[in-house]
């Protein structure tokens, strides 16, 4: 370390907004969420604990406030007043979202997490020194923190179930932030694969646990730079873009028909997932 | 010098200072560490096994039984994860949050590792060897007559080794249980389309009307639906699918509707008759013995009777003439009350008047080896093993994938008849309240160290045999997998017989292979037919069309809506949650911990109680309530949950555990405990929702666990979770 | 007077800070003294001098003047290098592979242990020598395929970058130090991305990093290795 370093190279690791003097080349990750199709049944965070070493916390840690599902599914009845939801209700997949202009990044005091030049949200653990300010500015509440020597704990993972735990990943010990990553570890490995036959990644290699268990097929993951991925075409056919802070089609008068939309927007944190909305029939 | 003005503020802020300027100056040092942890290489081992590369196997999940293929990453000789096998017609590539936590059913902590014997109160470990002399003697002088065995729902080629061993024993007494089973829905589909469990299509339906079927959640084969109700929704000829649920309480899938109808609980059967009586109002022609049986349904008595507005009736039966096909499904309608079947009769009718039966509903396919085919369990099959425990006609009780002793209502009193046994073996994973109540607890390999073969009932195409093969060595030598063992037992009666099987695999390896023509091209060299089954994990066969007869029946008796008791004013529902189903994975802490998708709560159970009933009542969140019926009660925190009828309450099974392991002892009550006993009049099954019950506050309050988010639920105006109405949206323009 | 001594601890406290900064002196690679990790005892010996050690034993590098190595490539025991994260120790029946037929050494006592495992159908228990902390996944495979097979250079070289020069050594033992910084300073020169120049093969998106192929002065394509956090700690 230099104070050169310190104050030269800095900025080289964030990546700043937007994103139009330094696009994303070759891969931009995001992920598309059709909430009509999602049912709510909890597969997408249950394979999340299993590929990503997530620690168990137990029921009173949980009251706490201390859980660990870096996927959660929320909940939402419609809010109308009514004896009944009888439009039943809305489940949102909540995770990471891997924001362009993070509010997290910025006020990290040791740069433990950083963009990615492919646009992932990076959490360096072992940099992490547990200020939590990260998840103190997460508007989206996803940031999750190792209370406890959750490795070291009893019952989390008592004797053959270590055997469980997924090498790709670091498991993390007390004091450091956690969150989803997008399966950043299959990421990688796909990108190394890949490039022994000299190309990048296609659509479908790589998949995140959550879309691949996920049994509606509500989660599309890929690259939103490459014009043959679905997500890329999701996104365009809901004329969703990343740089935006409030849509075009948004402006339009008398709104439009489409469903896509992020959570948040008017935020700014640029968030690279799109939901779509949920439907219900009005004839009945 | 310092004065006496230099109090600990001050202190602290000149520790603070210098300690910020010398943690600026980072840190040198690495942790690698030198020579301290071992590199544990292979010995021999073959070439594609490389550290730090996955493997994939293909084998069966076996956390349910709709038979989903699975493939397990391995990597150094162990499983890490598992997926779905793309392959497999059934689920096709995807699986559910209950297949995903098998991996803590093969690794769970808790699992048997040995032969015990019982010992007064506790367990002796005991060898297989003793163990199998042991079975021998108790069995010696016993007649076929006094043996029974008891096991859940089975298939494959374990349920012909099982037929085989009682045939050895000379007895007919085998007994298969499914505490939660559609075993009142079988008999009506057999007596309304000529067969148990049709093939269903809700991706080829414009409208799906379900009758308490929870087919995203636990139904049949939710991961199946799941992908058809995906395109479903989509849309045939782009029009989305729409999505009407009938129950008493809010299943997932009910959380999923287009529209949910709150039916006072029973009455599915007279709202199916109304809606027939409405579409012969609106003008849908059907045979006329079925209007005149129709005709008393008119919808102002329908819609006092259910609770359902009579405009909603009115909707429903315009939009079903409309858009067809259509499917009507049917669930709890059918398994909750004593007049369950006709209740099922009348759902049943609705589909046929509504001409979905060869178009949505179609026949499915005759598994060509009855030996493999799969039998399901049912409660009545409960009752017959505990009438004769009670007079002391079974001297021999073997149980198999069954927990009899948590899952029975209480009033049954299986606990004390199943002491009446002389003898009792339990084939268990884990010491639960059956096991504990055995004499011989034999050990299991768990589904991913073992093989097997599993049918599952539900085909949606031509017929799949799943293949079950070990994804790793087994973790505790003294399991043993179910086949083995009955290839021991049968081979202790008939020595001569197998006597060319040195174990299950060989065993299961030659009866697949004498069948080869029916699967692949006879010609087919031995070796190359099997790795192919192997790698693949299914076998296709393709199965002849079991014949759809469709017959209508109009002459359905509904029972008028049940009078309110005044002395226990709640249907009880006990609700069947995906994740935990009849609570065979209590001790699996991911299910424990992933929260119920409709009231976000974890670890524990609760009560649902309407939030104008529990005004009415006095009842807030968190307050505990015993919930009494005739036969025992139970406490459990109150959840106020708007998607329930506010005669009914509800609480999960699953969760109450007395034994099991450290993540379900403990944790939640059980409902199953306090059934009233109550029968479907025409099939003897157990209704589920003809519990009644009082409740009353205990005095105590807690903090409901729960998943809500800092919001409870609500978004406050901004735009989280958004919805649009059909009529605003269009769909054709989406990739 | 405590505002005095509160200005005073700070000053120190920054003269402390920013005297360790110059103590290091900026970017440049730690300089790779021999012998850097401590001698790790092996439950066998093993002779890396014999097996990919020079053979000439006139060659004045050769380890043991009085016998030859037989210049094994690195790559045929660990063979996983080149094929995943983790370089690897060989599976037992590598060893045994040569060994089960060179009768001249059968009856030393090391040979005789290593049959001993062997029988006994038990792994050698090796103690790990270059070991990242978990938090770290280096990957092997992406360093042999740019350096050996892309660029040509010979193995013992490639190798002997990272792990020091084990064909003198027996057992091996650490010889840089691993840090990050180490790892960083290798990463930020500007490497030739093409063995023979020119633009490298696949397009410019094989060679994916935060810092992409650029010409420089001479014409030739050069790059930087990853610097993205995420490369290695996830």
């Amino acid at each position: 370390m230099s104070v050169s370093n310190l104050l030269e190279n800095w900025a080289e690791f964030r990546h700043t907004h937007p994103v139009n003097d330094v696009p994303h080349d070759p891969y931009k990750w995001a992920m598309s969420i059709d909430l009509d199709a999602c049912t709510g049944c909890n597969a997408c965070s249950v394979a999340c604990y299993a590929e990503n070493n997530i620690p168990v916390v137990g029921r009173d840690k949980f009251q706490h406030g201390q859980v660990m599902h870096w996927m959660r599914i929320e909940r939402y009845w419609p809010e109308d007043g009514r004896d009944f939801p009888d439009q039943g209700a809305t489940f949102l997949p909540m995770m990471c979202q891997q924001c362009e202009a993070a509010p997290c990044e910025t006020v990290c005091p040791v740069g433990a997490t950083n963009h990615t030049a492919d646009g992932l949200n990076s959490q360096a653990y072992n940099r992490c020194v547990g200020s939590r300010y990260c998840s103190a500015n997460c508007p989206f509440k996803v940031r999750y923190f190792n209370w406890y020597d959750y490795p070291t704990t009893e019952n989390v993972w008592p004797a053959e179930m270590t055997q469980q735990l997924n090498p790709d990943i670091t498991l993390r010990s007390k004091g450091v932030m956690e969150k989803c990553t997008f399966c950043v570890q299959r990421i990688r490995a796909g990108e190394r694969a890949v490039k022994n036959e000299g190309r990048i990644l296609r659509d479908g290699e790589v998949q995140t646990a959550c879309q691949q268990v996920c049994p509606s097929g509500a989660i599309t993951f890929g690259n939103l730079v490459d014009p043959e991925s679905k997500v890329h075409q999701k996104w365009k056919a809901q004329r969703v873009e990343l740089n935006a802070d409030e849509q075009e089609k948004d402006k339009e008068e008398g709104g439009t028909d489409l469903r896509g939309y992020r959570i948040l927007e008017e935020l700014r944190p640029y968030p690279s997932v799109m939901y779509m909305e949920r439907v219900r029939e009005s004839a009945i | 010098m310092i004065d006496n003005n230099f109090d600990r503020r001050d202190f602290l802020k000149v520790l603070g200072w210098g300690g910020a300027a010398v943690a600026l100056s980072g840190c040198g040092n690495t942790s690698v560490e030198d020579g301290k942890e071992t590199v544990v290489s292979y010995v021999e081992v073959a070439e594609y096994v490389a550290p730090g590369i996955s493997v994939y196997f293909n084998s069966t999940c076996a956390q349910c039984d709709a038979g989903c293929s699975i493939s397990g990453r391995v990597r150094e000789g162990r499983v890490l994860k598992l997926e779905g096998n793309p392959d497999s017609v059934i689920n096709r590539g995807k699986m559910c949050g209950l297949g995903q936590a098998g991996v803590q059913h093969h690794y769970n902590p808790d699992r048997v590792r040995e032969p015990l014997l019982r010992s007064g109160d506790k367990g002796e470990a005991i060898t297989w060897d003793k163990a199998y002399t042991l079975i021998a003697e108790k069995l010696n002088g016993v007649s076929g007559d006094q043996i029974d065995f008891l096991t859940g729902s089975i298939s494959g080629h374990t349920k012909a080794l099982l037929g085989n061993y009682l045939e050895s024993l000379s007895s007919k007494n085998h007994f298969v249980y499914e505490a939660v089973s559609p075993a009142v829905q079988r008999a009506a589909n057999m007596k309304s389309y000529g067969m148990e469990m049709p093939r269903f299509s809700i991706n080829k339906a414009k409208v799906v009307l379900s009758f308490g079927a929870d087919f995203l959640g636990a139904w049949v084969s939710p991961v199946h639906f799941s992908q058809q109700y995906a395109e479903f929704r989509k849309g045939v000829d782009g029009k989305r699918g729409v999505l009407v649920q009938v129950e008493s309480k809010m299943t997932l899938t009910g959380a999923n509707a287009d529209r949910w109808l709150a039916v006072r609980p029973g009455t599915e059967g007279i709202l199916a008759m109304g809606i027939i009586n409405a579409l012969g109002v609106a003008g849908l022609s059907m045979p006329s013995n079925v209007q005149e049986a129709a005709k008393p349904y008119d919808k102002e008595r329908v819609s006092k009777d259910t609770g359902v507005t009579t405009e909603s009736i009115v909707k429903l039966a315009a939009i079903l003439k409309e858009r067809t096909p259509s499917l009507v499904l049917l669930g709890s309608a059918a398994e909750g009350y004593a007049h369950g079947s006709q209740n099922a009769a009348a759902i049943n009718l609705l589909n046929q008047v509504l001409g979905n039966v060869g178009k949505t509903l179609e026949a499915s396919a005759a598994v060509p080896f009855p030996q493999i085919a799969p039998t399901m369990g049912n409660t009545a099959a409960l009752r017959m093993v505990n009438n004769r425990l009670a007079d002391g006609q079974t001297k021999v009780l073997f149980t198999y994938a069954t927990n009899p002793v948590f899952t029975s209502p209480a009033e049954l009193k299986f606990k004390e008849n199943m002491a009446k046994a002389n003898f009792r073996v339990a084939f268990a994973h884990y010491l639960d309240e059956t096991a504990l109540q055995a004499d011989l607890v034999l050990p299991l390999d768990s589904a991913l160290e073992d093989w097997g073969t599993l049918v599952a009932e539900y085909q949606p195409e031509g017929v799949q045999i799943s293949v079950q093969q070990p994804l790793m060595e087994k973790l505790h030598p003294e399991t043993r997998g179910m086949g083995d063992i009955l290839l021991a037992l049968i081979k202790q009666r008939q020595p001569d017989a197998y006597k060319s099987f040195d174990d299950y695999y060989a065993y299961l390896r030659t009866a697949m292979l004498k069948n080869k023509s029916e699967f692949a091209n006879s010609g087919m060299d031995d070796d190359v037919f099997w790795n192919g089954v192997l790698s693949s994990g299914i076998i296709n066969v393709g199965g002849n069309l079991n014949k759809l007869n469709s017959k209508p029946d109009s002459s359905i008796k509904l029972p008028a809506p049940a009078e309110q008791d005044a002395k226990y004013p709640f249907t009880l529902i006990p609700s069947v949650t995906a994740n935990l189903r009849d609570g065979r994975h209590a001790n699996q802490p991911w299910l424990q911990e992933s929260p119920d998708p409709l009231t976000t709560i974890v670890w524990d159970s609760w009560v649902e109680i309407h939030p104008k009933k529990a005004a009415e009542l006095g009842i807030v969140e968190g307050d505990i309530i015993a919930v009494e019926s005739k036969n025992g009660a139970i406490n459990a925190q109150a959840y106020l949950f708007p998607g329930i009828h506010p005669d009914a309450v509800s609480i999960p099974l699953g969760r109450g555990h007395e034994a099991m392991g450290r993540y379900a002892k403990g944790y939640g009550v059980n409902p199953f405990q306090i059934l009233d006993r109550v029968f479907d009049e025409e099939t003897g099954e157990l209704a589920m929702h003809e519990t009644k019950v009082k409740l009353s506050k205990v005095g105590k309050r807690v903090i409901v666990v729960k998943d809500e988010g800092f919001a409870g639920g609500a978004q406050h105006g901004k735009k989280i979770a958004m919805t649009k109405s059909s009529d605003q949206v269009d769909l054709s323009e989406e990739v | 007077m405590h505002r005095f001594i509160r200005f005073s601890i700070l000053l120190m406290g920054l003269f402390a800070a920013s005297s360790s900064y110059s103590a290091d002196a900026a970017l440049e690679p730690l300089t790779t003294a021999d012998d850097l990790g401590p001698a790790i005892e092996q439950p066998i010996e093993f002779p890396h001098n014999r097996h990919a050690g020079l053979r000439n034993p006139n060659d004045p590098s050769n380890s043991d003047p009085l016998k030859g190595g037989m210049e094994i490539n690195c790559m045929y025991c660990h063979t996983y290098a080149r094929r995943g994260s983790v370089a690897g120790i060989p599976p037992l029946q590598k060893c045994i592979g040569c060994h089960q037929n060179i009768e001249s050494v059968r009856e030393t006592p090391r040979i005789k242990k290593l049959f001993e495992y062997w029988e006994a159908k038990k792994p050698v228990p090796w103690k790990k020598v270059h070991d990242l902390p978990d938090f770290v996944r280096f990957n092997h495979e992406r360093h042999i395929k740019r350096f050996v097979f892309q660029q040509n250079r010979p193995v013992q070289e490639v190798c002997g970058a990272c792990h020091g020069d084990v064909k003198t050594m027996t057992v091996a033992r650490r010889q840089k130090s691993l840090a990050m910084g180490w790892c960083v300073s290798c990463h930020e020169k500007d490497h030739v991305v093409a063995a023979a120049g020119g633009m490298p093969v696949g397009s410019q998106a094989y060679w994916y990093s935060f810092k992409k192929p650029a010409l420089n002065g001479a014409g030739v394509a050069v790059a930087k290795g990853p610097n993205d956090c995420s490369s290695c700690h996830y």
